[in-house]
């Protein structure tokens, strides 16, 4: 991966200054195209961010439903980057999953149900009814550990499972999911350099979508994250986000030096969300026309142009693909509406072993 | 109360102890690992890892970097993954910077995410005062009162700190174990063979009907000594160790209590915020009915722990100020 240190990255195209509110970034230099994307590939990966953009549309009529107990960040607009993400990821392959969405958790085979039955609180979520809405399950089996509500507590966990894999001698990967706002929290420093120093199987994929929050990357980040790598001695590439393939293939490439051997990258997605941080979010941090300007950049219609451009799929085909995954997030519903509620003892259950 | 395969003992100093129970379970099972800062090459600023990497290597006995929290994360990350982790915190009072892996993610990992997971780790916790400052003089446990999930353990003698920190390490639970740097290089007899001592078990140190004292860590040592004084003067002295703060063992508590009817709680942390506090409001809820005396507790006093051991003698308490507590009773 010769040139692969800090490529250069992203400049901006259509609007406007580097300190606009509307960040539109569009990778110069790829990722080298060492891994190839066949058409087969490409149409997972297309129903995988289908899956994820369904999944949220009913999270959302849930919420307005009242039928989630709890606060929602939607990831409508962020799919590529679990879609792209987690697809090169064995099933022994460890994830640390953001906040954003669900998307990481489908991608990696996480039980639907399970995840509705965690929005809305009850016995058939993975957490058996302590939900909701912001998620903390979980699933050994397929290497999904867990999430923090302390945003950054992923970055030393991630570091510990790393190192695990290497101390049981295993090649499984870790690969760890992150906001720009989350990158910098302190944790970040102290497990990258950890990771790095010991050369473990991570891979660091920080999602950038301009805004902690509120406040815009151009407020409260010094330098590009991508660049951080620099500092730690390790492989840095700045991406387009919103781009599939590109995710895809970058996530591929670090994976396969994470695990033979080669320590860990961090991968800079760009990218836009389309909604709030959270449902209720006034965003009085930016326009309407910024939000409205972003719909031109989904990556999802984007890649369905793209396939049916190329003739790799037809508009009624992918209209049947849509209303298969909703016939499938509309059964996992059901079946999770159909639990009933926890009762109090649930409380003091799983506390200790 | 202990389990021993033999009935021989030898002399171990507590830092001794330490090494020993690190040495005999590193060497039992291949998932425990110790890292901290300078626990390798230089074998632990208290000498409780010496040695250790010549033996089992680098792989097993790790330097990390002077990344608290990322010491205390990775140690979940790792425990949550199949290893058993032993992390040292090279002071306690570096509970601060760790303090969201400690409190949010060492207890509540299992919890949070529907006891999918265990997360087998101690996290060794030197405490105490030794001259070194407020911040690194703190003695924080009475902090984790509230992190439910974790457990608090504390040995008071060489014996204890061998036997609960091999049953801490094969504990399922992730355990915070204290360690007061005063009692390092304290002798006493260890039990030989695979010396186990359950976690939750209080310890009747000393045997007595007229006062019970409750104390941990330093303290026991201290509330000995006193009560050998004290029996000369015609007072017979109980000396109980919870052994840490969770698992509570209240009955044995409670057991004493109600033989003796009259209560010291001794510790070192400063009294307002201390677990003499949470003992009292217990034997208060519990067996207010068989106290003679209201209940003293012994403790210093609410300002920071000054560097200077000249000043520090003022402050800390010692087996006078039990002696003292016990003369202030009805």
């Amino acid at each position: 991966m010769a040139g692969l240190l800090c490529t250069d990255p992203g400049r901006r195209r259509g609007a406007g200054p580097e300190d606009s509110a509307v960040r539109c970034w569009v990778a110069t230099n790829r990722v080298k195209t060492m891994t190839a994307i066949d058409s087969t590939k490409l149409l997972e990966l297309y129903e995988s961010m289908v899956t994820m953009k369904l999944w949220d549309q009913t999270a959302l009529r849930l919420l307005q439903e009242g039928r989630v107990l709890a606060g929602y960040h939607s990831g409508r607009g962020q799919e590529a980057i679990p879609a792209g993400g987690v697809a090169p990821l064995r099933r022994d392959d460890y994830l640390m999953y953001a906040h954003r969405g669900f998307g990481y958790t489908i991608a990696k085979g996480m039980s639907m149900v399970a995840m509705f039955g965690d929005l809305m609180a009850n016995t058939a979520g993975a957490t058996g009814g302590l939900g909701a809405g912001i998620p903390h399950f979980a699933d050994p089996e397929l290497g999904i550990l867990g999430q923090g509500g302390t945003l950054g507590s992923c970055f030393g966990i991630a570091t510990g499972a790393a190192f695990s894999a290497k101390y049981r001698g295993t090649d499984q990967v870790v690969v760890c999911f992150f906001g720009d706002g989350t990158a910098n929290r302190g944790a970040f420093h102290e497990s990258v350099n950890a990771a790095a120093a010991w050369r473990l199987p991570v891979v660091w994929i920080c999602e950038n979508n301009g805004y902690a929050v509120s406040v815009p990357a151009s407020d409260s980040i010094a330098g590009r994250i991508v660049d951080r790598a620099i500092g730690y001695g390790i492989p840095g590439v700045r991406i387009d986000g919103m781009d599939v393939t590109e995710v895809y293939r970058a996530t591929c490439e670090a994976v396969a030096r994470a695990r033979a051997g080669e320590g860990p990258t961090l991968i800079e997605a760009m990218c836009h969300r389309f909604r709030g941080h959270y449902e209720g979010d006034p965003q009085v941090y930016r326009t309407p026309d910024e939000t409205e300007r972003l719909r031109a950049l989904d990556p999802i219609t984007n890649l369905a142009d793209r396939l049916v451009a190329e003739g790799v799929v037809t508009e009624e085909q992918l209209a049947e693909l849509a209303s298969r995954v909703q016939r499938k997030v509309d059964q996992a519903v059901e079946e999770a509406a159909s639990a009933p509620m926890p009762g109090p003892e649930r409380l003091y259950e799983g506390l200790y072993v | 109360m202990s389990r021993t395969t033999a009935t021989a003992t030898r002399t171990l100093t507590f830092s001794q102890a330490i090494r020993q129970a690190l040495h005999e379970e590193m060497e039992r099972d291949d998932r425990v690992f110790v890292w901290g800062e300078d626990v390798a090459v230089y074998g632990g600023i208290y000498g409780a890892t010496a040695g250790l990497l010549d033996r089992f290597g680098p792989r097993r006995v790790i330097d990390t970097p002077v990344s608290e929290t990322m010491i205390v994360g990775a140690a979940v990350g790792a425990a949550i993954t199949g290893l058993r982790p032993v992390a040292e915190l090279q002071s306690s009072g570096y509970f601060g910077i760790a303090m969201d892996e400690l409190y949010h993610k060492v207890a509540r990992w299992r919890y949070m995410h529907g006891g999918v997971f265990t997360v087998p780790l101690v996290i060794r916790l030197p405490e105490g005062a030794k001259g070194a400052g407020p911040e690194h003089d703190v003695s924080p446990e009475a902090l984790f009162l509230s992190a439910s999930g974790a457990y608090v353990v504390i040995p008071s003698d060489p014996a204890d700190a061998l036997g609960l920190l091999k049953s801490s390490i094969r504990d399922d639970n992730p355990v915070l174990f204290f360690e007061h740097a005063g009692l390092y290089a304290h002798r006493g007899e260890v039990p030989s063979g695979d010396h186990l001592v359950p976690l939750g078990k209080a310890a009747v140190k000393r045997k007595g009907s007229d006062v019970t004292v409750i104390a941990w860590s330093r303290m026991v040592g201290e509330s000995l000594r006193a009560a050998e004084q004290l029996a000369a003067e015609g007072t017979d002295v109980e000396v109980v160790d919870p052994r840490g703060l969770r698992p509570l063992d209240i009955d044995t508590i409670l057991e004493s209590v109600a033989k003796t009817g009259r209560v010291v709680i001794a510790h070192e942390a400063p009294k307002t915020g201390g677990a003499g506090g949470e003992i009292a409001a217990i034997i208060a809820e519990e067996a207010l009915e068989y106290l003679e005396s209201p209940i003293i507790r012994v403790a210093s006093a609410d300002v920071p722990i000054p560097q200077s051991r000249y000043l520090q003698q003022f402050l800390i308490p010692t087996a006078a100020s039990v002696i003292e507590a016990v003369g202030r009773l009805d």
